[in-house]
This record gives C-alpha cells, sequence and structure tokens, in this order.
C-alpha cells in the first residue's frame, strides 16, 4: 500500500487516536498543574513531617519508569477487584483510559511540583518583602508575586513536562487505550504496512508543534515585563547593584 | 527640644529593642520614638544595627525581645514569633517602607505598583486607586512614566515609583531603608529632593541614611548607632556641632 493511501484510508482512525492522547495528556497534566503548586509550597515552605513522604514519593515517581508505574495501577486494580468493588471505585479502574489518567497525573504532578520549586526560589526575594511590608496576607503576596514570578521562571520547563508527558502517553496503547499508537497498532495489524507508525510520528510532531507554538505565545505574555526593556524605551543608568 | 511633654501623638514607639542572629546580638536594647511630624535620621557604620532595627519597626525581623507599638498598639510576641499574624499586617498598613534595592514589583508598570497595596490591602476599587495613584506619581515627577515596567526606569525614578507607592497607603509613618544607597550619585538628587518634600509638608519620617546633608537639613532629630547602641541623640544642630560621644566625633570627622 502506498503511504498516502494507508492515511486516505485510516485517517478516521488516526484522528479519534489523536483525540484520546490529546484529552489524555490535557486532563493529566491539569490535574497535575492544580496540585504541584500546593506541594511545591510544602517542599519550599513545610516542616519536616510534611517534606520527608513528599520527597519519597517525588523520588518513586521520577525514579521508576512510568510503564512500571502504568502496570502497577492498571493489574494491580484486576487483582484488588473485590475490594475496589466494594468501595465503589471499581467502574473507574476497569477503564484503562482512567487507569492511564491516574497515573499520568500522579506521576507529572512530581514533576511539575519539582519545577515549581525552582520557581518559587527564584522568585525575587526583595519583592516578597516589599508585598508583606505593604501589609499583603500571606495568600496575597503568594497570589500577586510570588506564583507570577515562579511560573514565570518555570514556564519553559512546565512546557518541556507536558511535551514529554504527550510523547509518553502512547504507553498508555499498551494496555489498551486508543489513543495515536493505539490506533496505529490497530492499522498496522490489518495493513502490515509501516508507514502507520510513519503517519503516527507525524501526528505527535504535529501535536508537538502546536503546543510549542501556545506555549510560546504565553510564555511571550507573561514576560511583558522583561522584553519592554529590549523594546528599548529603557534608560539610562540603571542601578549600581548592591549598596553598602 | 521642647516636644516632650506636650502630649503630641506618638506613631511609633520601640522599647528597649534586642535582636540577635544566631549568637550575634546586633541590637543591643534600643529605644525610640516618633512622633507626628517627626524626621528621624538614623546614622552608622555599616553593621551597627540601623537597618535591622528598622525591619524591627514593622517586623520584617521580629525583635529578639523589647516591644514596638504603633500607635500604642503593642504587637505581641511569643517565642520569636509574633502572635498574630493579622495584627502585622494591621501595623504594616501604618507603616510605609521604601526599601534600598526599590523592590518594586518587576512585572507591574509603575502604575500598578501604585496601585497594587489599595487595591489589595485597602479594597480601593480600581478606579479610586488609579486616579490617586495617577496624582501621587505626578506628584514624584513621574507622570510621563506610569505605563512603564520598573525594568525600563532609571535608579532614581524607580526609588521614586517606590516612595509614591509608599504614600498611596497612606501612612502614619514612612520608613526609609537607604532610600539612595544603591544609586548613581547623578541620581541621589532627584530622591532627596522628593523625600524633602514630604519632610515639608509634614510626614512623619525615620530614615536610615548615609546623607550627611539630609540628616543635618531636613531631619528634626539625629540617632547615631553604634554596635548595636544609641550612642548619640539630639537636634541636628546639637548632634553635628557639640557631639558628645566618642564614635559619633570620630564618625563625623571622617566624613568631613
Amino acid at each position: 500500500m502506498h503511504p498516502i493511501e494507508v492515511l486516505g484510508t485510516y485517517w478516521q482512525q488516526f484522528l479519534t487516536g489523536a483525540g484520546i492522547t490529546v484529552a489524555l495528556t490535557g486532563l493529566s497534566a491539569i490535574l497535575a498543574a492544580v496540585i504541584a503548586p500546593l506541594l511545591a509550597l510544602v517542599r519550599v515552605a513545610g516542616n519536616r513531617w510534611a517534606q520527608w513522604p513528599l520527597r519519597l514519593y517525588i523520588s518513586f515517581m521520577r525514579g521508576t519508569p512510568l510503564l512500571a508505574q502504568l502496570f502497577l495501577v492498571y493489574y494491580g486494580a484486576g487483582q484488588f477487584r473485590p475490594t475496589l468493588e466494594a468501595w465503589g471505585l471499581w467502574s473507574f479502574f476497569r477503564d484503562p483510559f482512567n487507569c492511564a489518567l491516574l497515573v499520568f497525573a500522579v506521576n507529572s504532578t512530581a514533576y511539575q511540583t519539582e519545577i515549581l520549586r525552582g520557581g518559587i526560589q527564584g522568585v525575587p526575594p526583595g519583592e516578597v518583602e516589599a508585598a508583606r511590608a505593604v501589609g499583603m496576607t500571606r495568600v496575597q503576596t503568594l497570589r500577586r508575586v510570588v506564583f507570577p514570578h515562579a511560573y514565570r521562571i518555570a514556564w519553559p520547563a512546565l512546557g518541556n513536562e507536558i511535551i514529554l508527558l504527550m510523547k509518553a502517553s502512547a504507553i498508555a496503547s499498551v494496555v489498551t487505550v486508543f489513543d495515536i499508537m493505539g490506533r496505529t497498532r490497530q492499522v498496522f495489524a490489518k495493513t502490515f504496512d509501516f508507514s502507520a507508525y510513519l503517519w503516527a510520528a507525524l501526528l505527535y510532531l504535529a501535536l508537538t508543534a502546536i503546543f510549542i507554538a501556545l506555549w510560546r505565545l504565553a510564555e511571550a505574555r507573561l514576560s511583558r515585563h522583561i522584553d519592554a526593556r529590549e523594546r528599548g524605551v529603557g534608560t539610562e543608568a540603571v542601578t549600581r547593584g548592591a549598596g553598602a | 527640644m521642647t516636644q516632650a511633654a506636650t502630649g503630641e501623638k506618638v506613631v511609633v514607639r520601640a522599647d528597649d529593642i534586642r535582636k540577635n542572629f544566631g549568637a550575634v546580638e546586633v541590637l543591643k536594647g534600643i529605644s525610640l520614638q516618633a512622633k507626628n511630624h517627626d524626621v528621624i535620621s538614623i546614622l552608622g557604620a555599616s553593621g551597627s544595627g540601623k537597618s535591622t532595627f528598622l525591619r524591627c519597626l514593622n517586623f520584617l525581623e521580629t525583635p529578639s525581645s523589647g516591644t514596638v507599638a504603633v500607635h500604642g498598639e503593642e504587637v505581641a510576641v511569643k517565642n520569636g514569633r509574633p502572635q498574630d499574624q493579622r495584627q502585622v499586617e494591621r501595623v504594616r498598613r501604618h507603616l510605609g517602607m521604601v526599601f534600598q534595592q526599590f523592590n518594586l514589583w518587576t512585572h507591574r508598570t509603575a502604575l500598578e505598583n501604585v496601585m497594587e497595596g489599595p487595591v489589595q490591602v485597602k479594597g480601593l476599587s480600581r478606579v479610586e486607586a488609579r486616579e490617586k495613584a495617577e496624582a501621587l506619581l505626578a506628584r514624584v515627577g513621574l507622570a510621563e512614566r506610569m505605563a512603564m515596567y520598573p525594568s525600563q526606569l532609571s535608579g532614581g525614578q524607580q526609588q521614586r515609583v517606590a516612595i509614591a507607592r509608599a504614600l498611596a497607603m497612606e501612612p502614619d509613618a514612612i520608613l526609609f531603608d537607604e532610600p539612595t544607597s544603591a544609586l548613581d550619585p547623578e541620581l541621589v538628587g532627584e530622591v532627596l529632593k522628593v523625600m524633602k518634600s514630604l519632610a515639608e509638608e509634614g510626614r512623619t519620617m525615620i530614615v536610615v541614611t548615609h546623607e550627611m546633608g539630609f540628616a543635618r537639613d531636613v531631619s528634626t532629630e539625629v540617632v547615631f548607632f553604634h554596635q548595636g547602641r544609641i550612642a548619640e541623640k539630639g537636634t541636628p544642630d546639637e548632634c553635628f556641632n557639640r557631639p558628645q560621644s566618642e564614635p559619633f566625633q570620630r564618625f563625623i570627622a571622617k566624613i568631613r
């Protein structure tokens, strides 16, 4: 079969697969993005007893293969089916998409937490002091000063993490999720034509390219105050750095 | 000075403030009060504890012992921490602060920097806060630069925005922590001019500074810190023309 023919015949399969890939990656990235800032704060300012389990969790997530984590949940759930049924959770774990979503979200939370921790630690301390001095509450200081800076600093690394997650999501096909990779394996099983994988690769490439473009737009918005200087409206001498 | 027993309003009162950093005692019992319209200049060599003392007044540092009262409200400290965070926030609203490194919020424009406190902390409407911020920025001579980010402003301009930001909260006193020390010499004048005009309109100010001209000509009281203690205190005239303590005599001899 000609590669174009493969695409012409099976494009709908590829497209629904892409939908699943986007949903799986997007949802898990968003879930992680909701939890990670809270955990990052604990990493920066939490006490020893909060730190210890958190660090354990993060090193487990970063130190073991994603595939192993997925198998652990997917096959583990099967093994504990009676218990899960008793708790009313079986209907969730029965669906491989849900298992993959859970694992990816929990995994990405670990990475995003560490990335944001770095961002928070890079916030200029003087600006935090200025917020306190003006009488802001802790929450206001976080919302108005700390996180805007932390996200701007962490933004490229967060984007990177999401791209890695999107590509790693192909692993979900192993537990019968019909994402891009899952659909491609179906197509290949029918055609025995390697070009199915070529189209899959190009589809992932297109998704990443679109994502990067959007992410850059957002980054430009977050960095307006830095770019402003390069636009050159700027100034004569600035400061002499640290004074006496 | 004759203000002692006339019942003038005390804005800030510090009693026997001590501060340790580990084993080092930086402040060894400082007492000071600022009444309405006082302009107090705090002088001293680096390491004499003057900045630390200023930061104890609005609890950016917590005194190891001693008390700080703002408007008669004494801030409760227990185990080296303020007991009530809300009380600290309330006290800070009454005390503006201007930092050596300006510490403007770099992700906000000059106007947004000045509006931020009134909107977030005092709950003013954006419209109201904006009007006020525009007036204040015009006052410090930055009417043309309101839409700029701090990175587009010179040090002197940034510091003037920082002063406008402090004024926007309508504080009862403003703390200045070496406001001109990070500036190029040619930019010092514009900041001092603004500070002088504030003093002239009767603002209560506590200024940690190395600017002898300001201390002598603008302030109502001079305090000299030496090794964590107050070594000299009086009117500018008394201090500069008839210095009593040996460390202060040496200090001004070096400057002349």
